[in-house]
């Protein structure tokens, strides 16, 4: 394929083909193994550190030495499309997602799952956060509330939030998560409720809802025989959350003068 | 405006271990030393939260210069022209005077795409790299509407394909581009070392006006003929002699202090910093009385 580009980049193609997988691609003709091995070693181990620093706990869970598989697995196979470093860990997320099934069987059910949720902590911390217009006392119930842009709703099949080496799920468990940046730029966890979880998510859809229409939705979603105590309830929900961080204010309404 | 005069005496490296530290003792005169300070645009691009704040704090307080390690000018993979948008925007809004990239690649066309590899992979010295590399820094400067700078790089495999030495190559590419050189004086010392050359014979044929500042590092030895450009270490005597060397030959020029592994406190980091600051003042005197006499 390759007889028409210049004999550099025949080189060059041969020599990070080994880098990626050194077993199937010999390293180029007149080039000496241990020159060769501190490639090898300088981009496995500048990968490795990447996805170990934004997955602890996955690594932990994996152990080393699948741990060491699957980013091998992550260079040999998977072309990252980013050049910046903070992308990477979302590069291997792609890469786990379509990874062949000789190393998807390798790994626990929960692992995506769990890598997705380490990674959320890195996006919110360093994604910027888009300028909004809100208006600090406004009604949440009577007009559209406004959420911080670097809220994220999650809903994963395992409780991630609690597994570690040593509680490792051995079931499927539905768990709904809020993570955000507060004022002080600091990334906050928190576990919903379905109820809260479903107010949340109307709020969020378009066009959205004020509060008390997507609380009535909800009321009537549940069949509850009292409505109001659904809306009371919502009310506080979001009074607590706007006093997190979670929520800013309400939809500006444009006045006519 | 970003001017690139703002870049003088001695700089640092940017690290997030530093920075705490930096802002700690900023105004007094234990760090006075540091004049200007260096940022790759891969980790800072697009940034929100805590490091938006820190890097607005030091774009107020000091010069920044851009050192990028991805463009990979040398790479099969067409320029990502998306990213130099970026950088553009980037070096506009924080002022950043200079940006620099490798004489390397860290891509490949993996399965037909552009794959980044993150790290500095060495390319052929031939006489069509030459064409190839010098068009695509072109290429960039005119995204950029300024001139880059490029680094000798270190590296550790000399292809067997290759028709010149590295002297030669790095000239080539210098003079058919028309861009500056950011000279890494570490980088002299470990490729002289890897490939048995004289590395004052190298610095010999540096074209010294084309200088826009220069890099000293540690590194290291894994074997005594195999140095590895960690920058994780003390800068040994050698590549002292090589800057003081640069110096004489070529007047003193900005010089930045990478330490990016095994990264000590910066009241430690701080000696470098200063010795930095004392060789270029020597130099400087010693020019001052060379004219008087």
């Amino acid at each position: 394929m390759s007889q028409s580009i210049p004999s550099f980049q025949r080189y060059q193609q041969a020599f990070t083909a080994h880098i990626r997988d050194p077993l199937n691609h010999p390293r180029p003709e007149g080039v000496p193994a241990e020159r060769m091995a501190v490639y090898e070693e300088i981009v496995f181990n500048n990968l490795l550190e990447s996805i170990s620093a934004c997955f602890p706990i996955a690594r932990q869970v994996c152990g080393k030495r699948l741990w060491s598989t699957l980013a091998h697995a992550f260079l040999r196979d998977h072309s990252a499309g980013t050049p910046l470093f903070r992308k990477i860990p979302e590069e291997f997320l792609s890469y786990m997602a379509n990874a062949s099934p000789e190393v998807q069987q390798l790994l626990p059910p929960y692992l995506s799952s769990l890598c997705h949720y380490e990674w959320i902590e890195l996006l919110v911390a360093t994604m910027p956060a888009a300028e909004t217009a809100f208006d600090p006392n406004g009604d949440l119930m009577a007009h559209q509330p406004v959420f911080t842009p670097t809220m994220q709703l999650l809903s994963y099949d395992y409780a991630v939030h609690r597994i570690s080496r040593r509680n490792q799920p051995k079931e499927m468990a539905n768990t709904r998560l809020l993570v955000y940046r507060n004022h002080a730029e600091d990334v906050k966890f928190m576990e919903l409720n379905p109820v809260t979880y479903r107010l949340l998510e109307l709020l969020q859809e378009i066009p959205p809802y004020t509060g008390k229409q997507a609380l009535t939705l909800i009321a009537g979603e549940l069949n509850h025989p009292e409505p109001e105590k659904i809306i009371l309830f919502g009310g506080e929900i979001l009074e607590e959350l706007k006093s997190q961080g979670v929520i800013l204010g309400s939809k500006l309404t444009h006045t006519v003068d | 405006m970003a001017n690139i005069s703002q870049i003088q005496g001695v700089g640092l490296g940017l690290k997030r271990e530093l920075i705490p530290q930096i802002q700690a003792l900023y105004g007094q005169k234990d760090i006075a030393n540091i004049n200007f300070v260096e940022i790759a645009p891969e980790n800072w691009i697009d940034i929100g939260g805590k490091k938006a704040k820190q890097l607005d704090w030091f774009a107020e307080r000091y010069p920044i210069v851009c050192h990028g390690l991805c463009l990979s000018l040398g790479g099969l993979s067409p320029l990502n022209i998306d990213f130099l948008r970026q950088v553009r925007n980037f070096l506009g809004r924080y002022r950043v005077p200079v940006y620099t990239e490798h004489l390397s690649y860290s891509t490949d066309a993996y399965k037909g795409q552009a794959g980044y590899l993150y790290d500095l992979l060495p390319i052929p010295f031939t006489e069509e790299a030459i064409l190839y590399v010098a068009k695509r820094i072109r290429q960039t400067q005119d995204i950029l509407g300024q001139r880059i700078g490029i680094e000798n790089a270190s590296f550790y495999v000399t292809a067997p394909i290759s028709e010149m030495d590295e002297l030669t190559f790095l000239k080539a590419v210098l003079e058919e581009a028309d861009c500056l050189l950011h000279l890494d004086i570490n980088n002299i010392y470990v490729n002289s070392v890897n490939f048995g050359f004289d590395p004052h014979a190298f610095l010999s044929g540096i074209p010294g006006e084309r200088i826009v500042y220069s890099h000293v590092a540690g590194h290291f030895q894994q074997t005594p003929q195999l140095l590895v450009d960690t920058h994780g270490e003390d800068i040994i005597d050698p590549v002292w002699k090589l800057l003081e060397d640069a110096y004489q030959r070529f007047g003193t020029f900005p010089t930045l202090l990478e330490r990016d592994n095994n990264i000590p406190p910066l009241n430690m980091l701080m000696n470098e910093v200063n010795k930095i600051a004392q060789i270029q003042q020597q130099q400087k005197l010693l020019t001052t009385s060379r004219l008087k006499a």
